[in-house]
């Protein structure tokens, strides 16, 4: 169990307890009702309002009474000093009036929920609400006295050293201003008030030390008087409470000195007053102030005051230890003997916590279970420590007498630090001693010297020679094999191929160069392209420029070609072969009665399916009348800049976010 | 001081050129120039990129796997320095490369075989296909064996199918 009384919660004064309350009431629970509502809706609401009030005043008191400790429950050395400090009756009281309004509140709720079921409009709801709720906080009003002590007493225990009551503990006492406190600031942390009067300390003080790596608990106590224990005041008492209930050796500091203003016969009175508390505790009798009087000018009375005490404590309940002939004498002014009364102290305690834990019945059973090995040697062989032999000779070096010579003196010899540098090839172990400075090649050629080296490399050498020689030889044995066995080109061959090549190369460029320039020109059918057209004069060309003799070929076409006949222009001579052979059919049929003068139309060729020339103009007109509107249309196309609606209504009206109007 | 080969071209890499990345499981990938560094951080396979010695040597462009390069190896056993040793290996060193030299200028040659052959074929070839770019293919026909030639013979047939005859032959020289 934890003693730590820091987590209680705060106990409100009583005005506030309600205020608390009921502002919670209205604020958690419905505020708007009518008369008109129906009568069982009415008592519902009032019903709740009783007891969510009831239910906080149980949440909060049950609360407080789970919070403060029972005074039953708690290790008696607690028990005994809340009584001393709050007294126990009153303590109780208050916790049991609390219980008892808590009570008394769930009886009234009760009730009044009982009530409220009868009653028969809003404004007898209301009433029978109000009272119940004003009966409550009447309740809490008369125990107004029970909080406000209970609050006190928190903060009072909230202040509470916590002080582990099983735990290692000195526990430090003697008479006001021997020197308690002053022994527990030097051998703890704590920093407690030392002032030369008495009752310095009025209360527990607890500090923590470190003995044997534990942690140790230094309980400073307030001083002591000799008197009857009924006389005793508060400060006192929580002395002789840790002194009857803790488990932890007590050290009793005797001032040597008398300078606190109790004679040695006095503290020696006390010391024996008190002695039933110190039964079956280890019990230190420490001897301080010695920087001011020194044991041995003590006047024989006081000195067997003080070896009386030092037979007490060696009696037979206290705990003796093999170096007892002496009180320990300290002084926490020059800090003589403070370490040695704490050791000793320890020591005491350590030796009697085993002995009790011994003596209980849990003992026999972890000793049952421990075991301590010690191996037994299998044989007689002897199995020294490996040492090597280098160590060896050095250790037998060193006890010739020769001077071990450090990198660091060597330093020291050649000019210091950053000055020396250090040899690190001097130890190298090598075959021979004058390679040890040898410049090594790291690369040779685009290669690392390091990944040729081999100690196998001569054999390993001598065999790639031996297969190259081999190979050598097979590869010479089978060059005929690779001869080329085709004849090459002669001279002229070889100019002819020149000559094609950039021929071909020529074409090539030529085509590539019109395809890039006319890449989206219209095909033109050959019968209209000018210099592909298929006469005699293209063909008479064409085969000149593949060095042809031509004459024949033009002879022949013209001797086939249609006899022109008189009266023809001489335009219709020069147009030969193929067209003119296809025109003439019609143009015969021309009528002779119509007059020459009417200019000849330059397209009346018939053909592309058309049955005369009058369709092919029929035709010829329809078509441009139906292109007419395409191609206004077709300036409306997506490639043209036009603007076709200046504000279209759905850019530009209705909401707008984020983003750009025109991406919309 | 060490050469270190590329990661990705296996080149060797001199002091103070190229870059080094250290992977996360403290793998270190160096590269001897930028543009390995970049074939690298696109992931790209050595072996799969035409111009790396990994490609060259597994599609058998360049010479491996021959004894001659079990002589450069990295062996992870210390050897005490011997000065006769490191003699021994230097003279070895040049040895060594020479053979290695003269087994790569035999694989060329090797896979070179028959490449001289192949190409006097296709420079026939191409000269007997594309001549009349630049002869007339007629006068080709009469030196060329009076066997070679077709005899032409003459068929009767009416003046329509004359015209056509006249028109296809004409559009045979443009």
């Amino acid at each position: 169990m934890q003693y730590n009384f820091k987590k209680i919660a705060s106990v409100p004064a009583a005005s506030d307890f309600i205020d608390v309350v009921l502002s919670r009431t209205q604020r958690q629970t419905p505020t708007v009702v009518h008369a008109g509502y129906a009568i069982a809706r009415i008592r519902q609401f009032y019903m709740r309002k009783v007891k969510y009030t009831q239910q906080s005043w149980n949440e909060k008191l049950s609360r407080i009474l789970e919070d403060f400790p029972r005074v039953d429950d708690v290790h008696p050395f607690y028990s005994d000093l809340l009584n001393v400090l709050y007294d126990k009756d009153h303590y109780k009281l208050a916790l049991g009036q609390l219980n008892t309004a808590r009570a008394m509140i769930d009886k009234i709720a009760k009730d009044y929920v009982k009530l409220l079921k009868y009653g028969d409009s809003l404004y007898r709801c209301k009433q029978l609400k109000r009272a119940a709720l004003g009966r409550m906080c009447t309740i809490m009003k008369k125990h107004a006295a029970s909080l406000a002590y209970l609050e006190q007493v928190r903060q009072h225990m909230s202040r509470l050293p916590s002080i582990d009551p099983n735990t290692r503990s000195i526990l430090v006492c003697g008479y006001p201003n021997v020197g308690k406190s002053s022994f527990m600031n030097k051998v703890t942390r704590a920093d407690v008030e030392v002032q030369p009067y008495a009752f310095t300390t009025k209360s527990i003080y607890v500090g923590h030390t470190d003995y044997k790596y534990l942690r140790w608990q230094v309980l400073d106590t307030p001083g002591i008087l000799d008197r009857p224990l009924d006389e005793r005041n508060t400060i006192e008492m929580q002395s002789i409470t840790a002194l009857a209930h803790l488990r932890a050796v007590v050290l009793y500091i005797v001032d040597i000195s008398e300078q606190c203003g109790f004679s040695i016969a006095q503290q020696a009175a006390l010391f024996h007053s008190i002695k039933p508390l110190f039964a079956n505790k280890p019990l230190v009798v420490a001897i301080n102030k010695i920087d001011v009087r020194k044991l041995e000018d003590l006047s024989a009375e006081d000195r067997a005051l003080i070896d009386g005490m030092r037979d007490a404590m060696r009696g037979p309940a206290a705990m003796q230890l093999g170096d007892d002939d002496a009180l320990p004498i300290m002084s926490t002014l020059s800090e003589n003997g403070v370490m040695e009364v704490k050791n000793r102290c320890c020591d005491l305690l350590l030796a009697h916590r085993v002995e009790q834990k011994l003596a209980s019945r849990r003992a026999g059973e972890v000793m049952n279970r421990l075991h301590v090995a010690t191996p037994v040697p299998r044989d007689s062989k002897q199995r020294p420590a490996f040492i090597p032999s280098t160590l060896e000779a050095s250790r037998a070096r060193k006890a010739a007498g020769e001077k071990i010579v450090t990198e660091k003196e060597l330093q020291e010899q050649n000019g210091g630090a950053g000055v020396y540098s250090a040899d690190l090839r001097k130890r190298y172990m090598l075959e021979n001693d004058d390679w040890k400075y040898d410049i090594v090649p790291e690369i040779y050629n685009g290669k690392n010297v390091a990944d040729f080296i081999d100690p196998e490399i001569e054999a390993k050498l001598a065999e790639l020679e031996r297969e190259e020689d081999e190979l050598e030889a097979k590869w010479e044995a089978e060059r005929m094999d690779r001869e080329p066995q085709e004849a090459d080109l002669d001279e002229d061959e070889r100019a002819l191929l020149g000559e094609v090549r950039t021929r071909r190369n020529k074409l090539v460029a030529e085509h590539r160069r019109k395809k890039a320039a006319g890449n989206n020109n219209p095909v033109v059918p050959r019968k209209v392209d000018h210099e592909r057209k298929l006469n005699t004069k293209n063909m008479k060309s064409s085969l000149e420029s593949m060095g042809l003799d031509a004459t024949a070929a033009v002879e022949r076409a013209r001797s086939r070609s249609r006899v022109v006949k008189r009266g023809r222009s001489m335009g219709a001579d020069a147009s030969m072969g193929a067209d003119d052979a296809n025109e003439d059919g019609k143009k015969m049929r021309t009528s002779k009665s119509r007059s020459k003068s009417v200019a000849k139309r330059v397209k009346d060729e018939v053909g592309g399916g058309l049955k005369s020339v009058d369709a092919t103009l029929r035709a010829t007109k329809m078509a441009d009348k139906a292109q007419r509107k395409r191609n206004k249309l077709a300036k409306s196309g997506e490639g043209d800049r036009t603007i076709n609606t200046k504000l279209p209504k759905w850019l530009n009206s209705g909401k707008r976010g984020n983003g750009k109007t025109d991406r919309r | 001081m060490r050469l270190e080969k590329c990661w990705f071209c296996s080149s060797t890499i001199y002091p103070g050129h190229g870059i080094c990345f250290v992977r996360n499981d403290s793998k270190m990938f160096r590269f001897c120039r930028s543009k390995c560094h970049k074939n690298f951080k696109m992931k790209r396979n050595p072996r799969k990129v035409k111009w790396t010695k990994a490609y060259r040597a597994i599609h058998g462009k360049d010479l491996s796997g021959d004894n001659v390069f079990n002589f450069e190896r990295r062996r992870n056993r210390p050897v005490r320095y011997s000065r006769e040793l490191t003699h021994k290996t230097m003279a070895a060193l040049k040895t060594v490369e020479g053979i290695r030299s003269k087994r790569e200028k035999r694989h060329y040659d090797g896979r070179m075989k028959g490449l001289t052959d192949e190409r006097r074929r296709n420079d026939r070839k191409e000269l007997q296909k594309q001549v009349h770019l630049v002869k007339a293919p007629i006068l080709d026909a009469g030196t060329a064996s009076p066997s070679d030639r077709k005899e032409k013979t003459r068929i009767q047939v009416s003046s329509n199918h004359v015209k056509h005859g006249q028109t296809s032959g004409e559009t045979s020289y443009d």
